[in-house]
């Protein structure tokens, strides 16, 4: 009795596990027809990457989507949009994850987009955006948008990069002016920790941002991840020089300890406690630095080697649609309400991040703590991202780059280099 | 003789029916990714798991010239055998503690339960912020102690090198692993019939020959299980060291199973020939430690 009934519990779970595994790999089927189901209503599935302070905080990405999209659905009572939310250290991976089981979202908001394209899995950017709204768009930053001549990626906003440092220790220090090239960031750091500073520069070359602080490191002394002829020149002599120049910060005590583990945001952590002298940031820092109690900080351009950069490192994330579901119409309409309308404006004003609009930057250029970032934006450089290795050299100087620290910095760059240019 | 032969060979599928269900789980939930696996390890795999072709030993001529690959595979080794040794040493004397009958005893008893009824991630996650350098519990104590002489310098973060993160890593995954080896032991010292403990005393055996000549060997079979279960477990960790110290400075805490989640990032076909190492890796670790401790061999008979 006993038995027979848990062989056909066992016969169950065993035919829901077959079951189950066969109907993963069908998910993508659903309404290739592109008509929408259920009288009339689409739902458009969303993925967006979180630039608040996580699911809990008050301005986190899913409430922000949240008014955006009852907007939206209100103006369009036939298109509904569905927003996952997800932060930006696992976004690129479950957004792997979905493409690789076939369930894809129809607009994805993150940090590229150039992967997808060779994979044809994109809308060219004319199938889902009206011409008034693409010649609205700072033609800089929709030039990158392009592969091949045609633009698949739409900016969505950007930043810039500064260097950010605490006028009160500066002034317990002695310090007068920041620090415009990297004798005077040696020297300053050093008087910062005569007056009892521990992290006198933050320096952040841990997992999550050390392609970003290497590269404006690089720029200083001339350098960067390409040349300019547009080869990958990651061991060039200018950039071994410059982690020498770091190596020697380090070893004196002048920077975050261990900075090969050590991640942005906890430097940008200990920089709103008041702990460390100076650190690079963006205006996405400025809310966070204030939310910690620190307001008494300057902003100035980054220091390079022998002047300051007239250059910043420039970010800028996209918006993108997928081809698989053939919603191209109903996207279409969601992007123009997002550029026309004030949701575009409203992301740069709750998260401190640069509009990507003409209209957009005219309507910021009052405000005075963005003037630096804004001032730095068309001189910009920015990541080779459309080159499709990239990906995979940003990850391993995520991973590696730190190491040039405390090991030879010749061979770890070297390695780099190794995996920008091997098959 | 007709009827015969068919009742026959209704008997003889009767087994099929009973085991069908048990081949069918083994076949879909351990062959088929195992398959999957092998496969992968020789396509070539674009980064959104698109498969572009046949990569024959690619992917292993790859992983193997990564000039982190050889420390990779000696630290999973390390990793495996300081993890597991502490953690069945601990194991084995707290078991002995706990069998003892002592005031608030079962009070106790669930306290050990606590490592293990915290999610692995959420411990790791904690102790990363204890070993915090500016504000960390456990270097504020330190401090305190006289250990340490300021917070925020490199003395105050032990997770930033490979030297001394690398015990600090041991010492969690033997803490998370405790509970579960412990009662393992605990059920296994609770077989022993007590008869045979009278009978040494009669004998007039001291303490420790006791211990060495009946509860060791009568607790052969749980320790074997345990520590065999915590040899595949701490091979494949991969949560502590993740949320610790993301395989940083480098590669230079991490080991296989997180170099292998490292490689998915950039070339998934690579990861999987990683993963396929991996797999021989637990399959002759867990022979070997078969074939050491006789598996087969009957006790006390």
């Amino acid at each position: 009795m006993n038995i027979k009934l848990v062989t056909s519990a066992t016969l169950g779970v065993a035919a829901a596990l077959v079951l189950s595994s066969c109907g993963s790999g069908g998910g993508s089927s659903t309404q290739s027809d592109g008509k929408p189901a259920d009288g009339g209503t689409v739902t458009l599935k969303m993925v967006a990457a979180d630039y608040g302070g996580g699911p809990t905080a008050e301005d986190s990405g899913a409430k922000f989507w949240k008014t955006v999209t009852d907007e939206f659905t209100a103006a369009n009572p036939t298109i509904k949009v569905d927003v996952q939310v997800i932060n930006w250290n696992d976004i690129d991976e479950q957004v792997a994850t979905m493409v690789q089981n076939g369930q894809f979202p129809d607009i994805l908001q993150t940090g590229d987009y150039s992967g997808f394209v060779k994979e044809g899995l994109l809308h060219k950017v004319d199938e889902v955006l009206s011409p008034a709204t693409q010649s609205d768009l700072l033609p800089k930053f929709a030039e990158f948008g392009k592969v091949d001549g045609a633009a698949y990626g739409i900016p969505f906003v950007s930043s810039a990069r500064a260097l950010f440092y605490n006028k009160q220790l500066f002034s317990k220090a002695g310090i007068t002016e920041p620090p415009k090239t990297w004798d005077e960031v040696k020297a300053a750091a050093e008087k910062l920790k005569k007056s009892g500073v521990a992290q006198p520069f933050g320096l952040p070359l841990g997992a999550e941002e050390a392609q970003g602080e290497s590269f404006l490191w690089f720029m200083g002394n001339g350098g960067g991840y390409k040349d300019a002829s547009g080869n990958w020149a990651i061991n060039s002599p200018q950039n071994i020089e410059t982690f020498k120049f770091l190596k020697e910060l380090h070893d004196a005590g002048l920077t975050t300890p261990n900075p090969g583990t050590k991640d942005r945001k906890d430097v940008w952590q200990d920089f709103g406690a008041g702990k460390v002298g100076m650190a690079f940031g963006g205006p996405m820092s400025i809310p966070q630095f204030e939310k910690a109690g620190l307001t008494d900080f300057g902003v100035a351009p980054i220091p390079g080697k022998s002047a300051v950069l007239d250059t910043t490192l420039g970010v800028q994330d996209w918006i993108m649609a997928f081809n698989k579901n053939n919603r191209a119409d109903a996207i279409k309409k969601f992007f123009d309400f997002f550029y026309t309308g004030t949701a575009a404006q409203k992301i740069s004003d709750t998260y401190k991040l640069l509009p990507v609009t003409t209209s957009g930057i005219q309507k910021l250029s009052s405000d005075e703590k963005l003037k630096p970032f804004l001032d730095a934006l068309p001189k910009a450089t920015f990541y080779p991202f459309t080159d499709p290795k990239w990906t995979e050299v940003s990850n391993e100087a995520k991973q590696s780059i730190g190491s040039a620290i405390t090991k030879d910095a010749a061979e770890v760059l070297g390695r780099l280099q190794k995996v920008a240019t091997g098959s | 003789m007709h009827q015969k032969s068919q009742s026959r060979m209704g008997r003889a599928l009767t087994p099929l029916l009973w085991i069908g269900p048990a081949v069918i789980l083994i076949a879909v939930v351990v062959i088929w990714p195992v398959v999957v696996m092998i496969q992968s390890s020789f396509q070539k795999i674009s980064r959104f798991g698109i498969v572009q072709g046949a990569n024959g030993l690619d992917n292993y001529t790859k992983l193997f010239e990564e000039p982190d690959f050889g420390g990779v595979m000696f630290r999973s080794l390390i990793w495996v055998v300081a993890v597991v040794t502490l953690t069945v040493v601990l194991s084995l004397a707290l078991a002995q503690l706990f069998n003892q009958k002592f005031p608030l005893r079962n009070v106790a008893r669930w306290a050990l339960i606590a490592p293990w009824a915290a999610s692995v991630l959420m411990t790791a996650i904690i102790f990363k912020w204890m070993l915090d350098p500016e504000a960390g519990l456990i270097n504020m104590l330190r401090v305190d102690l006289g250990l340490l002489d300021a917070l925020g310098g490199p003395e105050a973060d032990p997770l930033g090198q490979a030297s001394t993160a690398m015990p600090w890593l041991v010492f969690v995954a033997v803490f998370v692993s405790l509970p579960f080896t412990t009662y393992a032991l605990l059920a296994g010292l609770a077989t022993i019939p007590s008869d045979i403990y009278e009978a040494a005393k009669m004998d007039g055996a001291k303490k420790w020959r006791v211990y060495w000549s009946i509860t060791l060997p009568l607790l052969r079979p749980a320790l074997t299980v345990a520590a065999l279960i915590n040899v595949m477990n701490v091979f494949n960790n991969f949560p502590i060291i993740w949320a610790m110290t993301h395989g940083q400075p480098g590669y230079s805490t991490a080991t296989s199973t997180i170099f292998m989640y490292i490689l998915k990032g950039s070339d998934i076909g690579e990861s999987a020939a990683m993963s396929v190492v991996n797999f021989g890796m637990v399959v002759v670790l867990t022979g070997l430690f078969l074939k050491v401790s006789r598996w087969n061999t009957e006790v006390a008979r």
